[in-house]
């Protein structure tokens, strides 16, 4: 899969896991396109950690310092699977692990060229000592446990929106 | 051409209206038919059973009486399967046996098999009637991986139509020794596979398996209709 | 947990069947599930995929103990303590020591067969823990004080009806028979549990020998909750579900979730490694890892060891005409259908299990969908043949094979039986009761053979 066609592909298999999927063409459109996604009034959490956070941040309306408080978090995933259309989150770089998990909306950046063609490029990238947590999130949360009637939103969030730059 | 035919023992005993619709066929077709009167069974209820020392009994006697070079057919996916699949097994410890077994294996055929690449009976204008549905057998689809030959058939019989049956392939609760081991779970799946046949709107349930197809019918009795159940020989000698 | 045994399957089933809204329930459900996993396998080429997995999977096996011994030691230099259970009440013993010295009182717990396996939660209880099941199914029939039925969907059987009027019950909300409403009142209940728990216990769907990383699969999130938001962490599961390392959990993540529920992949794939390093400040700081025997390090040396290969996917059960009648409480364990057929007479033995072994038509429907081609109908057939040897098959069952494999070797001893069925048959019918000689059509006085001569 070339580098082009992997970005449709996970564009594509992510909308059908069900997460909200857009893409941006410039890093400066970035910001935009997050803030054009939270709903108004929404406390958001955001973690300033990485180059496209510490961008973002300081444009957000009424931030939270708690993420257990936030309706909404933005962060950046580290990477990408086209196959499944995953994003990847690890706790590399003391990456908080339930920022993205406790509120009820996610939204995750992530760059174009971090995108691994398929499950078993992303597990090759590895070596024997991987980080504390690797998580592949794959849409929202869900379950079928009654009647095995699909209902989106669980434990973890609620919606998920990924934004390709 | 002559043929070694094998009735099984359901056929034989229960069924044998079965047989004399082979023998129509057979002779319709110029097939010399010789039904070796030393036959019993393959084996396969005591195999199922986990009887396999009386298993090899039947299966060496089996052995024995369609020894030779003709061509084994018999009326029945499962012991089709036995023969060409299972016979193998029962004799690993025996080399001359397996050897026997598996020269032997490799002449039998189910009856929709031979008769769709033997005979190309779907060239030969075959005639039917009735709204017709067909029950896929367990053993004759999951073991030997006849799928299309008996569809083949019916949907040449001219003056039959065919209509699918929803989840064809799910077991009818027949099951050999199930079927009287655990007679409630046999009886309410032969029930619901006489919904699915009530449902098709077909007059006659067909298949390739007298056990399955006389499970089917008592659950089609229980049900108080009145669709025939009768096996795809019946069906195309009726035809002929 | 149920109170049913295995050794009253017939009955059971006899009594499952007659529960209307249980059979609805379950052909409707499985009935779905098997549709999209077969919808989802056209996606992959599926032969391909489950012939790589099970080679991963027998090569484990082939050098079990040494994938085992490699994960324990990869796991301690990461941070996690290990420990070697060999049997149930040594694992429930060596859990409730870890939970008491650490003085824990709330447990979150997210999915684990395992758990079910050695009856952990009982345990736990009668030490005065509280024990609240995260995942959605599991947390319903936790609430309804019952044991699973499925080993993915554990609350199969349920109608939504009986979750609404149970969670009225239990906790005092308004009746709702809507899914997503009554999940919304989970998630309430529940992520206050997550946040107050002092301890996490965890299932593990694979353990990574070359890296000591535990794998767990979910779409809830409950996974995520419970493995890094309480300080103590304890995984438990067994040893067969080593895979060599990172790079083989390819087929295996493309497998289990479309032979679960039909997914490309489940929400979320946790690979946990270790406790926090080196400046990290959230997950749990510590973590202790139970790795079961439970009698499979004898099983894999024996002729059923490919049921080791099994990666609970629940696919056999989904398939099989019985279980899809029935649902799993008739099979009196842990684990219902074929895969369960298997395991519960390997686990607890023959004695306790054997009428599971004659809960198969042998349709051979399991054997097509399994993803890491167990020979399931084989190893069931297997278990008759081992059942009989042991003893344990009824007498008349025995003398009758007899008598029939004399007359299968001589043509004249089987037309003659078959002549004396004929006349005796009003007989016959009354002996074999009406649910079995009742559905054969008598024997015709004119057999094929004789007609033919």
């Amino acid at each position: 899969m070339s580098k082009i066609s992997k970005v449709p592909r996970f564009l594509e298999e992510a909308a059908k896991a069900m997460a909200g999927t857009s893409r941006v063409e410039s890093r400066d459109m970035l910001a935009m396109q997050v803030l054009a996604l939270i709903p108004q009034g929404a406390a958001v959490f955001c973690a300033e950690q990485t180059e496209m956070e510490k961008i973002i941040a300081p444009l957000l309306q009424n931030r939270v310092a708690d993420y257990r408080k936030a309706t909404v978090t933005v962060e950046q995933a580290s990477g990408a699977i086209a196959e499944t259309g995953s994003i990847v989150c690890t706790s590399e770089a003391a990456k908080s692990l339930q920022a993205s998990l406790l509120p009820s909306h996610h939204i995750a950046v992530v760059a174009s060229d971090m995108i691994f063609t398929d499950l078993d490029a992303f597990f090759a990238s590895w070596s024997s000592e991987p980080p504390t947590h690797i998580t592949l999130i794959t849409g929202p949360s869900r379950t079928a446990d009654i009647e095995l009637n699909l209902v989106v939103g669980v434990h973890g969030p609620e919606k998920l929106d990924i934004v390709l730059f | 051409m002559r043929i070694q035919l094998f009735g099984t023992c359901l056929v034989d005993a229960l069924f044998p209206q079965v047989g004399e619709s082979l023998l129509r066929i057979f002779e319709t077709y110029g097939v010399e038919t010789d039904f070796p009167q030393g036959q019993t069974c393959c084996g396969q209820p005591a195999y199922n059973a986990g009887y396999h020392k009386e298993a090899r009994k039947a299966a060496e006697h089996f052995l024995e009486v369609f020894a030779g070079s003709d061509l084994i057919v018999t009326p029945s996916g499962s012991c089709a399967a036995m023969v060409k699949h299972h016979y193998t097994r029962l004799f690993q410890d025996d080399a001359e046996l397996l050897a026997k077994a598996e020269e032997t294996a490799g002449r039998v055929y189910e009856l929709t098999q031979f008769l769709v690449h033997v005979l190309h009976l779907p060239e030969k204008g075959l005639r039917g009637k009735g709204k017709v549905t067909y029950h896929s057998s367990c053993h004759l689809t999951r073991m030997l991986g006849v799928c299309e030959e008996p569809l083949l058939l019916l949907k040449s019989m001219q003056g039959l139509e065919f209509i699918p049956l929803p989840d064809t392939t799910r077991c009818c609760g027949f099951g050999g020794v199930f079927m009287a081991k655990l007679p409630e779970i046999s009886m309410a799946l032969s029930s619901e596979k006489a919904d699915d046949i009530l449902l098709s709107g077909a007059d006659t349930v067909t298949g390739c398996d007298a056990g399955c197809l006389m499970n089917i019918a008592d659950g089609l009795k229980k049900k108080g209709s009145s669709v025939n159940v009768k096996h795809i020989a019946e069906l195309i000698a009726e035809g002929l | 947990m149920s109170s049913q045994t295995s050794l009253d399957f017939r009955k059971n089933a006899a009594a499952a069947l007659k529960d209307g809204s249980l059979r609805a329930a379950m052909q409707n459900a499985t009935g779905a599930i098997s549709r999209k996993r077969g919808d989802a396998m056209t996606q992959v080429d599926f032969e391909a995929l489950r012939e790589q997995a099970s080679t991963i999977r027998m090569k484990v096996l082939d050098n079990l103990q040494m994938y085992v011994d490699r994960f324990s030691d990869n796991a301690r230099k990461t941070g996690a303590v290990v420990h070697h259970a060999s049997d149930a009440s040594e694992a429930r013993g060596i859990i409730s020591d870890i939970l008491k010295s650490r003085k824990v009182k709330l447990v979150a717990k997210s999915k684990s067969m395992i758990s079910e396996e050695i009856q952990l939660n009982e345990r736990l209880k009668e030490e005065g823990l509280e024990v609240i099941e995260t995942d959605l199914g599991e947390y319903i029939i936790q609430l309804a004080g019952e044991s699973p039925s499925h080993i993915l969907a554990p609350a199969i059987h349920k109608s939504r009806q009986q979750v609404g009027k149970l969670f009225t019950e239990k906790l005092c909300c308004d009746y709702t028979e809507d899914p997503q409403t009554l999940t919304k009142i989970a998630r309430k209940v529940l992520r206050e549990k997550f946040i107050r728990a002092d301890a996490g216990i965890s299932g593990a769907n694979f353990a990574l020998s070359e890296s000591g990383s535990i794998v767990i699969l979910t779409n809830e999130g409950n996974g995520r909750m419970v493995t890094s938001l309480p300080p103590l962490h304890v995984a438990v599961l067994s040893i067969e579900k080593m895979l060599p390392s990172i790079r083989d959990l390819s087929p295996f993540l493309r497998l289990l979730p479309r032979s679960a529920t039909g997914q490309v992949l489940s929400s979320y794939v946790s690979i946990i490694t270790g406790t926090r390093k080196g400046g990290e400040t959230t997950g749990a700081q510590e973590l202790h890892i139970v790795l079961l025997d439970g009698g499979r390090s004898e099983i894999v040396k024996g002729a059923y060891r490919e049921i080791l290969k099994c990666i609970r996917c629940s696919a056999c059960m989904n398939v099989c005409p019985v279980y899809r009648t029935i649902g799993g409480h008739a099979y009196g364990w842990t684990y219902p259908g074929p895969m369960g057929i298997i395991l519960t007479n390997l686990l607890t033995g023959l004695e306790n299990a054997h009428p599971l072994a004659d809960a198969s038509t042998l349709c051979g429907a399991c054997n097509e969908v399994c993803p890491v081609k167990i020979p399931l109908m084989d190893l069931i057939l297997k278990l008759r043949v081992d059942k009989i040897s042991a003893g344990l098959a009824p007498a008349a069952m025995t003398w009758g094979m007899r008598l029939f494999g004399a007359a299968a070797a001589s043509p004249t001893l089987f037309s003659s039986s078959k002549r004396l069925a004929h006349t005796f048959w009003p007989l016959i019918r009354w002996m074999g009761g009406k649910d079995v000689a009742g559905r054969l059509p008598e024997p015709s006085v004119s057999p094929l053979r004789r007609r033919l001569k």
